[in-house]
């Protein structure tokens, strides 16, 4: 692959993250009309107000503001929480470290189950096996994760008792009792990704099924395996990398979701915590923190696919 | 001849497609036979049946196909009764098939040698190193230069012709006895796929492998085949040797079909203009750019282009796609930036006014996308008549002189034929009485017969109202029977301008001779 | 416009769509006039009702009837979710439309923003947004309609951009049509069509992110009726009342089904020559 290529493609992630804090910092500090007023309520006194705008910088011009914001995010000093007083940094970054670790065994079940189930449902268009997998995705895409989660707590938890309510347990204080409290919360999310995930595969090998190689290739008189794995999956599992990478967006919303259901200390929780406590800091780390990995995540799908598929690299 | 038995018969072959809207019957009593090493071609326009035919032989119809009736007989044995695994060792190893459009027919994914060696492998049970070595020779065979390289590369690193040649050699390594040919040469430019059929015949004589050959075109048909099938609407109407079938067609459909395709020879128009120059070209020069934020990515349309359309007249530009024929055409009607200059009666044009847009309009050359979806025939219609000064009262009349039925005018695009669109386009293009309608390959998307149609209706209108053309197109045929003088554009140039008289007294260029050469018209044609 | 429902009715999709959407449509405007209580009435005997022949899908933990409150709620979360669509799009279409006709640089440049914008999944951006603005549904519904600005720029751009490479537009170019003429008259009742099938794609995922939004507190505030809150209410007393999260997590998806529905029916009956 070119280095030009790469060249652009790199610039955009930087071009990407820096219309992101924009976005971020604009939202949280610059649009509401006083952001002190915001934080502490229409009650506090005026010496209140006066000594937030002063701790937060709210009195300098706002290009000033987003510029030491940004300076400082760039070293990697996040400020510090206004509802703890501690470093917003390094709590931002263990607990994104938690909801990797959930979001990567959520892409892994959903990949295991819904790749498999989209090119099955392709293969037996129309038949029952496909309009069974059409309902659950249709199901899939159109319950909210909120009540997805509360579902699979009522029956898992509450109901039949094979699972753990809520409540987190680090890998490394014990690997097995937090494997299985991360089951239910994988669960809910992998649940909405497999049903966005298996449709795009079942259209995608729909359509490499109806293509005139494939057609090709049967003519040729191959027998229906080779034809399968060397015609049909080559060409049907390519944009997978693609389609995963979209739904990393869909997987970060779900996380905020799920993680506040199931009292996972995820990034998502940290965010809503710091909503809730209108803490500035930690929401514009949560928010910008957030939106790197999705750049990030796209960044590496782009530089997969390109090393997959040839044509892509003579852009 | 027909003391041999047959290697492929068919007999009484019917099918149909069941639809929501009821069984379409796709072909209705097929007869036909191949005797070992000879080619049968099979005529027939959309709607004929002549793919559905080769779907059959091959049994590999679509999933909403009942067959009726009929058998299917490759060297005795009944294809129709045999099982998928019986039909694994027919497929490829016996009939072998080359397909239409080389760009799709092959999978991206694959390197051009894996799609070669595998069916080395399954067909002639070779190892994957002999096969290897197999596929080599079978590339310097089909006449590819750098066949080591070429084993390597992907389909969309090579051009057209070169595909094409990878997708034969993969039909005839299993060293099949009867390929089909699913119209071969039409996704390719007149030249490659003269080269590509001369290929062909070599192949045969070396090979002694029998063939069906299908195609809308007659003219290459006759060239290939030995005897000729026409087909219609589901049915074999004539079957007689390649020589004889052109010259005297006993069938109505056949000797209508005959006559719709164009041949030099057969001059439709013979008024000689005047001299006054209509509209002129000076040195056009055309940019295509891609002015992304990187930076401009530019490729030149057309360069230096001098030409110019006298008052009535019929000016031709022929060449292939890519040539710059259809860029000189949006230039010339404002759709595309250009450098150079254009006349108007010899006036230098700046803007494009009013005057300008009412004198000259342009036709299209894709019906289902020229006419606005939302939009009725009078709507589209009524448009440009306001605009030009005419009045919508006038649509009875416009579609009259178009040879459409006044009810058409208040139907969707979408109920309408192909040449029924067309028809509306141009109906379209003349609702502003231009003085010149440019034609860009108007007719390429349409059959033979509906071509000859619009052409006829074109020459009409021009009797009726003193029209110029510009008429661009890539079959020199058809411009040879109906242009007074004609431009040869290749690489964004014009190569030649010359009378349509002058071409064969060798004055012209040795592209356009080349054109000529490679532009067949039907074999067993007697004179005149 | 009568044959185009005709078209919808006749595949499965906009049959079935249609109907729910009938139903939620009543819901939403005679809901209140039908339902047995008024929705924020206290009534402590019926705490934690079961579902029976006194409150028919049970009552709250104050005592309310959940069948009132979900007949009721539907005026909160339908309207909107139509209204943050409608609004999103109508920015989105602006920006994706000008897009598609400057061309060139100017495309490149703002759909790579739109790109960097669109790095801030949904939920987030609707989240960061809604904290800011005063707490309350027209808060969430403002958050929503940007949220969804950017995703319907690239849709209403790529169908802008399809559209103007036909050749009637061109046509219409060479008859020295105006550009405003061209964009409304030959360009706009084209992409009209493909948007309104995203257009109601969406409005179900409206309908899911708004309740999402209410669920974390940021939506409609109690004592509304609001579903999503009724499940974030009713999670605390999942053991005793399973019924006060089943019931109203049936109506979003159900709702959401509908519109999801209709959208693919809708993309099929537009379809004027898919005719297999």
């Amino acid at each position: 692959m070119s280095a030009r290529w790469l060249l652009r493609r790199a610039l955009l992630v930087v071009y990407t993250l820096l219309v992101v804090s924009l976005l971020v910092f604009g939202i949280t500090q610059v649009l509401p009309a006083d952001a002190a007023v915001t934080l502490l309520g229409e009650n506090a006194t005026p010496a209140a107000l006066a000594a937030v705008r002063t701790r937060l910088g709210l009195n300098d011009p706002v290009w000033w503001q987003y510029w030491h914001w940004l300076s400082a995010v760039l070293v990697g000093d996040f400020g510090t929480s206004m509802r703890t007083g501690q470093a917003v940094g390094p709590v931002m970054l263990v607990a994104l470290s938690r909801s990797l670790l959930l979001a990567a065994c959520s892409i892994t079940l959903m990949l295991v189950v819904a790749v498999p189930l989209g090119i099955v449902a392709a293969l037996r268009r129309g038949r029952l096996a496909d309009v069974l997998a059409g309902l659950v995705s249709y199901l899939g895409v159109s319950v909210p994760e909120f009540v997805t989660a509360t579902v699979v707590l009522v029956v898992f938890a509450d109901q039949l008792h094979w699972l753990p309510a809520t409540g987190y347990v680090p890998l490394t204080e014990n690997f097995g009792s937090g494997l299985f409290h991360l089951i239910a919360p994988v669960l809910t999310i992998s649940l909405v990704l497999v049903a966005h995930v298996s449709r795009m595969v079942r259209s995608e090998t729909v359509d490499v099924l109806a293509s005139d190689y494939v057609r090709a290739a049967w003519l040729k008189g191959l027998p229906p395996r080779v034809v399968l794995l060397r015609h049909v999956l080559r060409n049907a599992l390519l944009p997978v990398v693609t389609i995963v990478a979209l739904d990393v967006g869909y997987l970060l919303g779900g996380i905020i979701v799920v993680e506040e259901i199931f009292a996972v200390p995820g990034i998502g929780r940290q965010l809503l915590v710091a909503i809730e406590a209108r803490d500035l800091p930690a929401m514009q780390a949560g928010a910008l923190i957030m939106a790197a990995t999705y750049a990030v995540a796209n960044f590496l799908a782009d530089l997969a696919y390109a090393g997959l598929d040839r044509r892509i690299r003579y852009d | 001849m027909t003391a041999t038995a047959p290697l492929l018969e068919v007999t009484g072959y019917t099918v149909d497609y069941a639809t929501r809207a009821g069984d379409f019957r796709a072909l209705e009593d097929v007869s036909l036979r191949v005797a070992p090493g000879e080619v049968l071609g099979v005529v027939g326009e959309s709607g004929s049946g002549k793919t559905t035919l080769a779907h059959a032989i091959m049994r590999h119809l679509a999933g909403n196909a009942r067959e009726r009736a009929g058998a299917i007989l490759l060297d005795g044995q009944d294809l129709m009764r045999l099982n998928q695994q019986e039909l694994l060792a027919v497929r490829g190893r016996r009939i072998g098939m080359i397909f239409q459009d080389p760009a799709t027919s092959l999978n991206p994914t694959l390197t051009l040698g894996r799609q070669l060696t595998e069916v080395l492998e399954r067909h002639r049970g070779l190892a994957p190193r002999a096969a290897w070595q197999a596929g080599l020779d079978w590339l310097k065979r089909v006449e590819l230069r750098e066949p080591e390289a070429l084993m390597r590369r992907y389909p969309h690193e090579v051009s057209g012709g070169e595909k094409q040649r990878v997708v034969i050699a993969t039909a005839f390594a299993p060293h099949p006895e009867l390929i089909l040919f699913d119209e071969p040469t039409t996704a390719l430019d007149v030249i490659t796929g003269a080269r590509i059929l001369q290929l062909f015949s070599r192949l045969r004589r070396e090979t002694g492998v029998a063939g069906l050959y299908i195609s809308h075109d007659l003219a290459i048909v006759s060239r290939v085949a030995d005897r000729v099938a026409v087909m219609q609407r589901g049915r074999i109407v004539e079957e007689e040797p390649a020589a004889t079938i052109f010259h005297a067609p006993r069938h109505a459909y056949t000797n209508a079909l005959v006559a719709a395709v164009p041949r030099p020879e057969r001059r439709l128009v013979f008024d000689t203009p005047a001299a006054a120059s209509l509209l002129a070209a000076e040195q056009l020069s055309v940019r295509y750019g891609r002015p992304g934020l990187f930076g401009r990515r530019e490729t030149l349309g057309a360069h230096d282009v001098n030409l110019d359309v006298r008052a009535g007249e019929i000016l031709g530009i022929v060449g292939e796609s890519g040539s710059g024929k259809s860029t000189v055409a949006r230039a010339l009607t404002g759709l595309a930036p250009y450098s150079g200059r254009i006349r108007l009666d010899a006036q230098p044009v700046g803007r494009m006014g009013r005057t300008y847009r009412r004198s000259v309009q342009i036709v299209f050359q894709h019906p289902d996308s020229s006419l606005n979806p939302r939009q009725r025939v009078d709507e589209i219609l009524s448009r440009p008549l306001r605009l030009f000064g005419g009045s919508v009262a006038e649509i009875p009349a416009l579609l009259e002189q178009v040879q459409l039925p006044a009810a058409y005018a208040r139907r969707w695009p979408h109920q309408l034929s192909g040449g029924e669109k067309q028809r509306v386009a141009i109906a379209r293009a003349f609702a502003a009485r231009p003085r010149l309608v440019i034609c860009d390959e108007i007719t390429a998307a349409l059959d033979v017969s509906v071509q000859a149609a619009v052409i006829e209706l074109l020459l009409a209108l021009r009797r009726r109202h003193g029209t110029a053309y510009l008429f661009i197109t890539h079959d020199l045929n058809l411009v040879r029977q109906i242009a007074h003088r004609l431009a040869v554009m290749r690489g964004g140039e014009v190569v030649d301008l010359l009378p349509v008289e002058a071409l064969g007294s060798g004055c012209e260029h040795d592209y356009t001779r080349a054109l000529m050469e490679a532009s067949p018209t039907p074999a067993g044609r007697g004179t005149a | 416009m009568t044959e185009l429902l005709f078209r919808l009715l006749r595949t499965k999709q906009g049959a079935v769509g249609a109907a729910i959407l009938l139903v939620v449509t009543l819901v939403c405007v005679a809901g209140p006039y039908v339902a047995p209580y008024d929705p924020e009435k206290l009534d402590f005997l019926g705490r934690f009702a079961a579902p029976g022949a006194r409150h028919w899908l049970g009552g709250d933990q104050l005592g309310r009837d959940v069948l009132s409150r979900l007949l009721t709620g539907a005026r909160t979360t339908v309207p909107a979710a139509l209204a943050a669509t409608l609004l999103g799009t109508l920015a989105g279409a602006l920006v994706g439309t000008l897009s598609a006709y400057l061309g060139g640089r100017w495309d490149e440049a703002i759909m790579r923003t739109v790109d960097a914008v669109m790095a801030l999944p949904g939920l987030l951006l609707a989240l960061l947004v809604a904290s800011t603005l005063s707490k309350g549904g027209l808060g969430a519904a403002a958050a929503i309609a940007v949220a969804f600005a950017p995703g319907m720029a690239r849709v209403t751009r790529s169908v802008a951009l399809t559209v103007r490479r036909q050749e009637y537009v061109a046509a219409a170019i060479a008859r020295g049509e105006s550009g405003a003429r061209i964009v409304l008259r030959e360009m706009l009742p084209n992409v009209a069509a493909p948007v309104v099938v995203e257009v109601t794609i969406r409005v179900a995922f409206a309908v899911m992110l708004f309740a999402t939004l209410s669920f974390l507190g940021l939506g409609a505030q109690p004592p509304a009726p609001e579903w999503g809150l009724m499940v974030s209410e009713g999670r605390r007393f999942l053991h005793q009342a399973p019924w006060l999260v089943i019931a109203p997590g049936v109506a979003i998806a159900l709702t959401a089904i509908g519109f999801n529905l209709l959208g693919d029916g809708l993309r099929d009956a537009m379809n004027p020559r898919d005719e297999r």
